[in-house]
């Protein structure tokens, strides 16, 4: 455990310095406040319109973070040789993963929550009120970035960073895409398109079961049974991730 | 320097340790090690010397499990990586920590409280001389103060076995003393030290026992005074005779030189 | 000469980028036919984004209208529109409420009908969709029963928790004028019980009109209106009907 923490709180050192994250938030941020113009031209609908926009906006760039800056935490320790000093220390291989894990999931912590802070506050001044439901959409908004964090770690492992964050873009729209696939495993296409869906279906993270943004803009009311079921299962489907990052690490040579 | 009594039990032994990897695309076995012969004993200071790409390094990360030997045995009779510290070849370490932190990080790495921590960080940088360094960034440090955080870093967790992958590579004479003098304490606490190296001049100056490399073979392994006594001439001529590099290689008693390069 | 050459060309640079951007003509007005997806499309592609594409298109439909309503009068789009917005957010009351305006306009009084329909249903505690379908249907529906239905829908919003009083005087209204005069007055002594100072005030005359002429034929025909409110009120109902009869 020491380790993990370890390496967790270094990975949060490293990854919250990064420039990078600074200027993604920033633009995240200033997409936010793009909202407030967005109002201004939708017949007092401001509020709405920035809850929606600026969850989008918050969904993007926090899975676009996840993307290039989890793809580089594996792939930078072995360039640059660091998990020389890390692997002749008794640090599991395990241990490594799931340190870097948690110290991106701290980061975006950081972000992704202040982000949500940003515009819970905005919408709360000049949205016509804020609903606490921005804040819960955001914390589910979190555990879908974490998914695709995984998912990176994943496959950053196994190739390179760029082609691990190309990977990771195209599992998180995937998976915007599930209930699709799952159509496809019951459309009576024939047994093997059924079966090969169906696994698809099972293999990509589902990420549309709970619609988030509509709660929070008021268009639907929260099941809270299927929300904590979701939040479940992402984070098996997470951990499930790691454990196969980890079983590549394990076999990994330096 | 005295040398290690050969009847004393080896800290190290390597046995017909070999080491196959595939590279490119059809998957091309090369093999770096051909069973190689390693012992080295308590309170050794052992060098193990070798042209480029004799598989020196390699040997090491075997030692210290980055790398899983396709045949042969390793034993270590240390209590675990914990009992083990490692300085890698032209270390990089994470340039956003400082000297302090960074050897914080590692003391964590073995499970010490925060005040053990604090306290082995601070005797450490002072005895590497980068107390003065001890809260600038790693990006500031100068080589030679890369390679004392690096030595300090491999000895955080007070091990009994130090392994130091090139550690003069890249110092100026003043480094290069400086680490030489730690590597002399080192030997005077009693720990037992193998390092590679290319300088000659310091493996004949630090060192109790060595072991010649070449293609991925131990050609020799012995004293230096063994290797001195061989060729008075020093341990250049030595090395180059071991190696066959010199017209004429090979021992005067008939021992043959090993001859070839390791394959590419 | 030479240190002022870059300075000068990135002025340059920067008057040309300025003055040609402000020297773009107007854009003519667009064409009033859009391609406008189906509702069905973005629901199977995207549902995790739903309400957000139908933010967009609600933006794209208030500056559409605008942009048309100011020039060539045309709006062809309109009705495709307002049907995207509300199928992928039904919710959405402010779409209903601008798309039935802005339908009225394009002469698609019968779309605008159907899409509020689809909104009252979807919005069951909102009273102002099925008001604003009766305000439809009163004030630009045709034939003898428009009157009558428009009644029901004013109904529809009045038995609504938090609407607002003149919603119940106006189904009462609509429904007299509708012809169904018993009902009516039935409504317009709810209207009594539930209603402020202002609100009875307006029943008592609807009443007035409403109610035979007669002392005995209006006891008669007030009797059934007791049970519309407690015993207490309905006497003061009665002194205020019969107020010009003492």
């Amino acid at each position: 455990m020491n380790q993990v923490v370890a390496i967790a709180l270094n990975t949060f050192r490293e990854t919250i310095r990064d420039r990078v994250l600074t200027v993604i938030v920033l633009f995240a941020l200033v997409m936010i406040v793009a909202g407030l113009w967005l109002g201004s031209i939708s017949l007092e609908q401001q509020g709405r319109m920035m809850k929606d926009f600026g969850l989008v906006a918050v969904t993007g760039f926090g899975v676009i973070v996840a993307a290039f800056i989890a793809a580089t935490l594996v792939r930078k320790e072995v360039e640059k040789r660091t998990v020389f000093v890390l692997f002749s220390k008794p640090v599991s291989r395990a241990a490594f993963v799931g340190g870097k894990f948690l110290g991106l999931a701290a980061t975006l912590a950081a972000v992704i929550g202040g982000m949500g802070l940003f515009l819970f506050v905005l919408t709360l001044l000049v949205g016509g009120g804020a609903s606490g439901m921005v804040l819960v959409a955001t914390a589910l908004i979190y555990l879908q970035v974490l998914t695709v964090v995984a998912v990176v770690v994943f496959f950053s492992t196994v190739t390179s960073a760029i082609l691990a964050s190309m990977l990771g873009l195209g599992v998180f729209v995937a998976g915007q895409l599930s209930h699709n696939v799952l159509s496809l495993s019951r459309v009576g296409a024939g047994a093997l398109t059924e079966a090969v869906s169906w696994v698809v279906f099972v293999v990509i993270p589902n990420f549309n079961a709970v619609d988030v943004k509509a709660a929070a803009v008021g268009e639907m009311t929260v099941d809270w049974g299927s929300v904590a079921l979701w939040a479940g299962y992402l984070v098996a489907y997470m951990g499930v991730a790691l454990a196969a990052a980890s079983f590549v690490m394990r076999r990994k040579e330096f | 320097m005295s040398s290690t009594s050969p009847e004393a039990q080896h800290l190290v032994r390597l046995s017909g340790v070999t080491k196959t990897v595939h590279v490119g695309l059809r998957r091309r076995p090369v093999t770096i090690l051909h069973g190689v012969d390693l012992a080295v004993g308590h309170g050794d200071v052992f060098g193990l010397i070798g042209p480029n790409g004799a598989g020196k390094t390699t040997t090491v990360k075997v030692l210290l499990g980055l790398m899983a030997p396709s045949g042969g045995t390793v034993a270590l009779r240390v209590d675990g990586l914990g009992a083990v510290g490692y300085l890698p070849e032209n270390p990089y370490f994470y340039d956003y920590l400082s000297g302090r932190e960074f050897l914080s990080f590692c003391a964590r790495l073995f499970g010490l409280g925060a005040g053990e921590r604090k306290a082995r960080a601070d005797s450490l940088l002072r005895d590497v001389g980068l107390e003065a360094a001890a809260d600038v960034h790693l990006r500031k440090y100068s080589k030679g103060m890369l390679q004392r955080i690096g030595i300090a870093q491999a000895l955080i967790n007070d091990p009994q076995l130090v392994l130091l992958d090139e550690p003069m590579t890249g110092l100026d004479p003043i480094g290069r003393i400086e680490v030489k003098r730690i590597i002399q304490r080192l030997h005077d606490q009693g720990r037992t030290v193998l390092f590679n190296s290319h300088i000659l001049t310091d493996v004949e100056e630090l060192c109790t026992r060595i072991a010649v490399m070449k293609g991925g073979r131990i050609v020799w392994s012995g004293t230096v005074a063994e290797a001195l006594a061989d060729s008075p001439e020093g341990l250049e001529v030595f090395f180059m005779r071991a190696v066959g590099a010199e017209p004429g290689a090979g021992f005067g008693d008939g021992r043959p030189a090993v001859v070839g390069e390791m394959p590419s | 000469m030479r240190r002022w050459l870059a300075p000068l060309a990135v002025a340059a640079c920067v008057a040309v980028v300025v003055g040609y951007q402000a020297t773009r003509p107007a854009r003519a007005a667009s064409d009033p036919r859009v391609f406008v997806p189906s509702a069905t499309f973005f629901e199977d592609f995207s549902p995790g984004y739903r309400t957000s594409i139908a933010d967009v298109y609600y933006l794209y439909m208030v500056q559409y209208y605008g942009e048309h309503i100011e020039t060539d009068q045309r709006l062809d789009s309109m009705a495709a529109l307002v049907d995207l917005v509300t199928r992928l957010s039904p919710r959405f009351t402010r779409a209903y409420q601008f798309g039935t305006f802005a339908l009225l306009d394009a002469d698609e009084g019968a779309k605008a009908y159907e899409i509020l329909q689809r909104g009252v249903e979807a919005n069951p505690e909102d009273w102002n969709l099925p008001a604003l379908t009766g305000f439809l249907v009163y004030g630009f529906g045709k034939g003898a029963e428009k009157e009558r239905i428009a009644a029901e829908w004013y109904a529809r919003a009045a038995a609504v928790d938090g609407s607002p009083p003149y919603v119940a005087r106006l189904a009462a209204a609509l429904t007299a004028k509708g012809g169904e005069k018993e009902k009516a007055a039935l409504m317009w002594a709810q209207v009594y019980a539930d209603g402020d100072k202002y609100s009875r005030a307006k029943a008592v005359t609807a009443l007035d009109d409403l109610l035979p002429e007669g002392r005995e034929e209006r006891m008669r025909a007030v009797a059934p209106l007791a049970e519309t409110m407690p015993e207490a009120t309905f006497e003061e109902f009665l002194a205020a009907l019969f107020e010009d009869y003492l």
